[in-house]
């Protein structure tokens, strides 16, 4: 673990709803304890991870959640807005091209224009240095978006550099290819559920990952149950009579569970060549800090 | 009436909706299902189905073919139809070429859009592709008028305008007034393009082409002048979509998580579909956890200590406080989850609420969509 949070960006994704946000608040929270100064970027349309902490959004500005842990809500029309203005250097320019319908063209038009103005800003936090070459964020912890988008995302430096080869986003694409490359300064997580589908996909998206070169960090699997009965305690508890109906049918659906949990993880071990830290699925009743501070744990523990 | 009746009742076109992995796929091959059981020519028109499902239903993986369920199936599942189930994967380029050669005014219009370099990117890669296809499909099957009832699986959607309005936003990015003012030079300059961007007057697209590269414009130039006189054409036949969608022989089924997340989403789906006149024909909680409490029984350790001594099962160890964590913890689930439902059936007063337990096992054939029936039908 202690590897992982010395990198300058962790990148987070998997199919919709596994746990994405749940791992990257986590992630963040272990490295600011551990003395590292980080900031979350959440790039899809939902801001979640300053919920989890029970702070307002922090929207398009970065907001300090808890000592050293910071988060900001990256969206395309302001990223656009804050990337292309670095880039033409002139407010009036950017009024001229951009603040008409044509930026909203472009930004449902150009498939990738969204995702390499966000990638962008993304990348400008994990690289940004203040005086004396320290850099301002020890940590970028990136919630990317859900498994398909989750890919262009990443692939936009390398489709776009396909494209265009000279200027100054050329030159910034390259940067952010050069970082979501680097085994020492980035690593690439999935997070995943002991079910069929997330299964699936996290199995492509690794070999997808691996064939594009992205350095592999672990592999999360989250809402796993563990075994609590052995398969005679539940067959004798389930044929203890009416008294005992509501604890035979709770240990058999735990149990039930659980082997669904044992089953996907021997198959992802089996397909994804990535250390595989288990998260217990929580009993919450508000899924909260607490919850996080759990999750934590959980994969602070088991490595 | 049973609530699963109701939804089929009179309908010809039953669109699922939900977020992500909520068991939209699941809901709607159940659905046509049982119309088929009940003697009903059913489609199931399915995107990105779990492998184990498709397998188990035969299903081929492209070219938009519809494959009728075999009957051995049926028999090996001890279901007896009295119609027939069909199903069908969504091809979503294969649908792209079909509505555009529908819908080209000659075969060289058709040509020179299908062999356009933008036309597969955008027509496979622009938000809201697939939920624009999916409607188109189900419109042009509908037409044809091969099946008492279709239903649509959808991709996951939180946000119900990125459905409904998919088509309006993709038919404006293919004929956007905008964008013909800004690549106005290029429309009309042929193959000397790149000589007006060096004019002053082309500083906007400059500045875009720095973004988004020449060739980027270039292309897009091509695809506007091939498209040319084809936006109404789509526009139209998109408004009968809509029609379709929002007259009473469609109606859609929200499928949920019982999560307060998932929930608000589902509300939100509503209200949407609400503002579009469309009423919701029914909700559908899924995979909700069952209180294993209300079976009564112990609920504190000496009392599962005595009941397990009764019972003659041997505690060596811990057992009666496993068993009593693991009660508390899905008792728990299952309240905080009521409560959710609770909620739920207060703001959405009037609309069928149906409620489906999580199945021990994954759902992946016939039997396992039967059973899902059984809790659709309301027992
Ligand atoms: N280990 C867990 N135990 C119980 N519930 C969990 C666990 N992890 C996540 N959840 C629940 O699942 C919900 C979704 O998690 P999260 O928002 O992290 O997913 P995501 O992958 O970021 O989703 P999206 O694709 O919508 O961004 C959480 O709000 C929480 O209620
Ligand atoms: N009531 C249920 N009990 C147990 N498992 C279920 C139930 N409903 C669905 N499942 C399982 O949950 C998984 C997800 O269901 P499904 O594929 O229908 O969701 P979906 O909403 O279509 O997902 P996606 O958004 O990814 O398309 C499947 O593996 C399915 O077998
Ligand atoms: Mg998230
Ligand atoms: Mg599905």
């Amino acid at each position: 673990m202690d590897a992982l949070l010395d990198r300058r960006l962790l990148v987070v994704t998997g199919k919709g709803g596994t746990g994405k946000s749940t791992l990257s608040a986590a992630l963040a929270l272990l490295a600011s304890r551990r003395g590292k100064k980080v900031l979350v970027c959440e790039v899809v349309a939902r801001e979640r991870v300053s919920d989890f902490f029970g702070r307002p959004p922090s929207g398009p500005t970065i907001r300090q959640l808890l000592p050293n842990l910071y988060s900001v809500h990256v969206r395309p029309r302001e990223a656009m807005h804050e990337y292309a203005l670095m880039i033409l250097r002139y407010e009036t320019l950017y009024k001229l091209a951009f603040e008409n319908a044509a930026a909203r063209y472009f930004l449902a038009a150009a498939p990738s224009l969204a995702e390499i103005v966000m990638l962008g800003k993304v990348w400008w936090h994990a690289t940004q240095e203040m005086e004396r070459g320290k850099p301002r964020w020890d940590l970028v912890v990136l919630d990317a978006p859900a498994t398909g988008h989750g890919l262009t995302f990443l692939s936009v430096p390398a489709v776009f550099l396909r494209l265009v080869k000279e200027g100054p986003l050329a030159r910034d694409m390259r940067g952010m290819q050069s970082l979501l490359a680097d085994p020492v300064r980035c690593a690439i997580s999935i997070v995943t559920l002991p079910e069929e589908m997330p299964a699936n996909e996290a199995i492509e998206l690794d070999r997808a990952l691996r064939s594009g070169g992205f350095p592999a960090g672990p592999l999360f699997l989250n809402g796993f149950f563990a075994s609590r009965f052995s398969a005679q305690e539940v067959a004798q508890v389930t044929r203890g009579g009416p008294a005992l109906a509501a604890a035979g049918e709770a240990a058999d659906n735990h149990e039930s569970r659980s082997e669904l949990s044992a089953h996907y993880e021997g198959v992802l071990r089996k397909e994804i060549p990535r250390e595989l830290l288990r998260v217990p699925f929580l009993f919450d009743r508000q899924f909260g800090a607490q919850s996080i501070e759990k999750v934590a744990s959980a994969i602070a523990g088991s490595s | 009436m049973r609530p699963l009746a109701q939804v089929l009742e009179g309908r010809k076109v039953i669109c699922c909706v939900g977020s992500g992995g909520v068991g939209k796929t699941t809901v709607a091959a159940a659905l046509a299902l049982s119309a088929a059981i009940e003697g009903k020519r059913a489609l199931v028109l399915t995107i990105d189905p779990a492998r184990r499902l498709a397998n188990s239903l035969g299903l081929k993986e492209l070219g938009n073919q519809e494959t009728r369920i075999a009957p051995e199936l049926f028999a090996q599942a001890g279901l007896h139809p009295r119609g027939e189930m069909w199903a069908m994967m969504l091809d979503l380029k294969l649908t792209w070429d079909e509505l555009v050669e529908r819908q080209a005014r000659s075969p060289e219009q058709a040509r020179a859009i299908l062999t356009n370099k933008l036309y597969q990117t955008l027509s496979t890669a622009m938000a809201g592709s697939l939920e624009y296809m999916a409607m188109e499909k189900v419109y042009e099957v509908h037409t044809a008028r091969r099946f008492d009832v279709v239903v649509l699986d959808t991709p996951p959607t939180t946000n119900a305008l990125d459905f409904l309005h998919a088509s309006d936003r993709i038919l404006d990015v293919l004929d956007n007034d905008a964008m013909r003012i800004i690549l106005g030079p290029m429309l009309r300059a042929g193959k000397l393009w790149f000589k007006l961007l060096a004019a002053p007057s082309a500083m906007v697209l400059r500045t875009l082409a720095r973004f988004t590269g020449t060739d980027f414009l270039r292309d897009l130039a091509d695809f506007m002048i091939a498209f040319e006189g084809m936006y109404e054409g789509f526009k139209e036949r998109a408004a009968r979509v809509k029609a379709l969608l929002t007259s009473p022989e469609a109606g859609f089924v929200l499928v949920t998580a019982p999560n307060p997340l998932t929930i608000q989403e589902a509300l939100f789906f509503h209200q949407a579909l609400r503002e579009d006149r469309i009423a919701t024909a029914a909700v559908v909680v899924n995979r909700v956890q069952r209180d294993p409490r209300r079976h009564g029984g112990p609920d504190n350790v000496a009392a599962m200590r005595e009941a397990l001594m009764l019972a003659q099962i041997k505690d060596s160890g811990d057992l009666a406080e496993r068993l009593c964590t693991t009660l508390t913890e899905q008792s728990m689930l299952a309240d905080l989850e009521r409560r959710e439902v609770e909620r739920l059936s207060r703001t959405l007063s009037g609309v069928p609420l149906l409620i489906v337990p999580r199945l021990r096992k994954d759902v992946h054939d016939l039997s396992g969509l039967w059973q899902i029936d059984q809790f659709l039908g309301g027992q």
